[in-house]
């Protein structure tokens, strides 16, 4: 038996075969909306890897620190949720801040294997040299842990944080800052918090610009920062890397509920950034649809100018006892064959485009990078699948009309 | 002899406005082996009739049977196998598809309705083309072949499918009188020998003279039978 798909498909060949400009054009088309697809998709979701990555790296990806989001009610209200109470002339206990039970937190987050959990006390202090007075937020940490866990290493413009465990009182703080107080390397600089004053030195400077660690924060050592602060013993903040940083809002989720501290994902901290990025793939898959659809166009088109064209055909099958159905089909096919050379032809075009991006070379502070490109399989489907959807809606238009003509009507216009 | 298709009160009436009566209460019967020859002046309701009989068209009102069957309730993908089973027509303009062979044009029909092997078709396309003389345009597209030879094919593709009843739509309108009298001794070959029912719709007084059985229209009626 002759295969019923392989006559609708000779017939939707040479119809497309006669018109090979019309044919070209549509075809190309397709390509260039789905190789502009794959390069640009691939550029924003590269360089949004990229971004995403640089967010979860900079700090920890968990931080517990000692807040509460909400207090806890007063053990009055507590114990009558339905009264209306009123509460007057209590005495403000002055309790020393800090996560309580640290160790315990610690205990829990080191649970998960391979997490990385580093305990350390921020508090501010005031820089003064000569004259110049420069507000200071310090963070205590152990360098080992924090090597792990962080990339103040990596940020460094000079000295080390190793350096901090090496040298008595040493500081790492920002280059802006320095220069504000006109100190370098190794020279000595005075601190003030609430419990008196200290000289610490410079051992590390962050290069400019590196967010986070920017112009007025400093690394210290964790000791240094309790005592400098008057808070020995006390921990407030721990920061916790885990091997999977997309599980960090359920652990911290679960961190919160279990020690009531406020537990802060990466992602919770970057919220923003977040929502930032969800509008410019909005943005983006917009623009690269647009492109998709205008490409089907090409194909609606080619297959109406067909449907037109072959009108005399159209009653020669009819009447030869093709169905309705059959005519539906060789034009709808006619659609699809376009496109799937158009998505093949567009793959090697994106693969292309993609090849060029990553070859242009970018000098950023010093060093070369390349562009950040996303060339999995997903996009590549992505783009195929929405250009077959396109094109077989705009082939099945005018097909539908094409099995819809009266054969009679057709036959009585060309005799 | 019993009657292969035979039409009872058959009205086709185009409804526009204001309605356009094409076919009036016709009752004939096409018998197998003889050839039917359809007269009229210029838009008498020849070719409407041929449309409706060949189940192109449905009509306003009457009746229609094929081998005793009703054919009103037969839907369209029915009505569409049934003349790809029984039916072959030939048009006035040979209409073969300008992408085809001669020999692909006649395995159309053939592979749509798929009723050999697949290796068998080409053969059995062949051995109709050779019928008519045709086996050296085999492989010719229709615009390399002469008009006489167009319309030859197209009749080929009619009996691709060995079609009990061949409707030709003024098939000798386009043809030089040598080319006629071939088409005309053709269909009536194929009326005679193969037992076919013929009904051509004709201007030319040559296929009319030709056919066995005349049936004379005027103003969408049936004037006479002879």
């Amino acid at each position: 038996m002759f295969s019923h798909a392989r006559l609708i498909f000779g017939i939707a060949a040479k119809h497309l075969a006669k018109r090979k400009r019309q044919t070209a054009v549509a075809i190309a088309g397709v390509s260039v909306g789905v190789g502009f697809f794959l390069a640009v998709s691939s550029l924003m979701i590269g360089s949004q890897n990229d971004f995403i990555e640089t967010l979860i790296n900079a700090a920890p990806h968990i931080i517990v620190s000692d807040e509460i989001r909400s207090p806890k009610p007063q053990p009055a209200i507590a114990a009558m949720p339905a009264a209306a109470v009123q509460i007057h002339g209590y005495k403000v206990r002055n309790e020393v801040r800090g996560l309580k039970d640290w160790q315990q937190i610690a205990r829990a987050a080191q649970a998960i294997p391979g997490a990385i959990v580093a305990p350390s006390l921020s508090g501010a202090v005031t820089l003064r040299l000569g004259g110049r007075e420069e507000p200071l937020a310090i963070i205590g940490v152990n360098p080992e842990i924090e090597e792990q866990i962080g990339n103040v290493q990596e940020n460094l413009s000079a000295g080390s944080l190793r350096n901090l465990e090496t040298t008595q009182d040493g500081v790492i703080i920002g280059e802006e800052l320095a220069q504000k107080l006109g100190v370098g390397m190794g020279d000595t600089v005075g601190a003030t918090s609430r419990v008196g004053t200290r000289s610490l030195k410079v051992v590390g400077l962050f290069a400019r610009g590196r967010g986070q660690f920017g112009s007025n924060n400093g690394y210290v050592l964790l000791r240094e920062a309790q005592s400098l602060t008057g808070q020995p013993f006390i921990i407030n903040r721990i920061g916790i890397s885990i091997p999977d940083p997309y599980d960090a809002k359920s652990v911290a989720a679960d961190l919160e509920a279990r020690f009531g501290y406020k537990s802060q994902s990466w992602q919770e901290r970057s919220a923003d950034f977040m929502t930032l990025l969800l509008t410019r793939n909005v943005i983006m898959y917009s623009v690269v649809s647009a492109i998709l659809l205008v490409a089907s166009f090409g194909i609606y088109t080619v297959v109406s100018n067909s449907v037109i064209d072959k009108r005399r055909d159209i009653a020669i099958l009819r009447s030869i006892g093709f169905s309705e159905k059959d005519l539906k089909r060789i034009f709808v096919l006619e659609g699809i064959v376009l496109a799937i050379i158009g998505v093949l032809a567009g793959w090697a075009l994106g693969l292309f485009l993609m090849l060029i991006l990553a070859s242009i070379p970018f000098p950023i502070q010093g060093r070369t990078e390349f562009l950040p490109l996303d060339r999995r399989l997903r996009q590549f489907i992505i783009a195929g699948a929405a250009s077959l959807i396109c094109a077989t809606v705009a082939a099945w238009l005018p097909a539908r009309k094409a099995a819809r003509s009266d054969p009679v009507d057709i036959l009585r216009g060309a005799a | 002899m019993t009657s292969l298709m035979s039409a009872r009160a058959l009205t086709r009436i185009l409804s526009t406005e204001p309605p356009v009566t094409l076919v009036r209460s016709i009752n004939l019967d096409i018998v197998p082996g003889r050839f039917h020859a359809v007269i009229g002046p210029s838009g008498c309701g020849k070719s409407s009739l041929l449309y409706l009989l060949g189940l192109l068209d449905r009509p306003t009102s009457g009746t229609l049977s094929f081998n005793g069957v009703d054919t009103q309730p037969l839907d369209g993908d029915e009505r569409a196998r049934l003349r790809l089973e029984h039916f072959g027509f030939v048009f006035q303009f040979h209409f073969l598809l300008p992408e085809f062979t001669a020999l692909e044009n006649v395995l159309l029909p053939i592979r749509r309705l798929a009723q050999m092997r697949d290796a068998d078709m080409p053969e059995q396309a062949m051995t109709i083309l050779e019928q008519l003389d045709l086996a050296g345009q085999a492989g010719k597209t229709p615009d390399r072949m002469s008009g006489g030879e167009r319309q030859r094919v197209a009749i080929a593709r009619a009996l691709a499918n060995d079609p009990s009843l061949v409707l030709g739509d003024e098939p000798t309108g386009n043809l030089d009188s040598e080319n006629s009298g071939r088409v005309i001794r053709i269909f009536q070959r194929i009326a005679h020998e193969q037992g076919r029912a013929v009904v051509c719709v004709t201007h030319d007084p040559t296929v009319a003279a030709a056919a066995d059985i005349r049936i004379h229209m005027l103003d969408g009626a049936i004037e006479r039978v002879e």
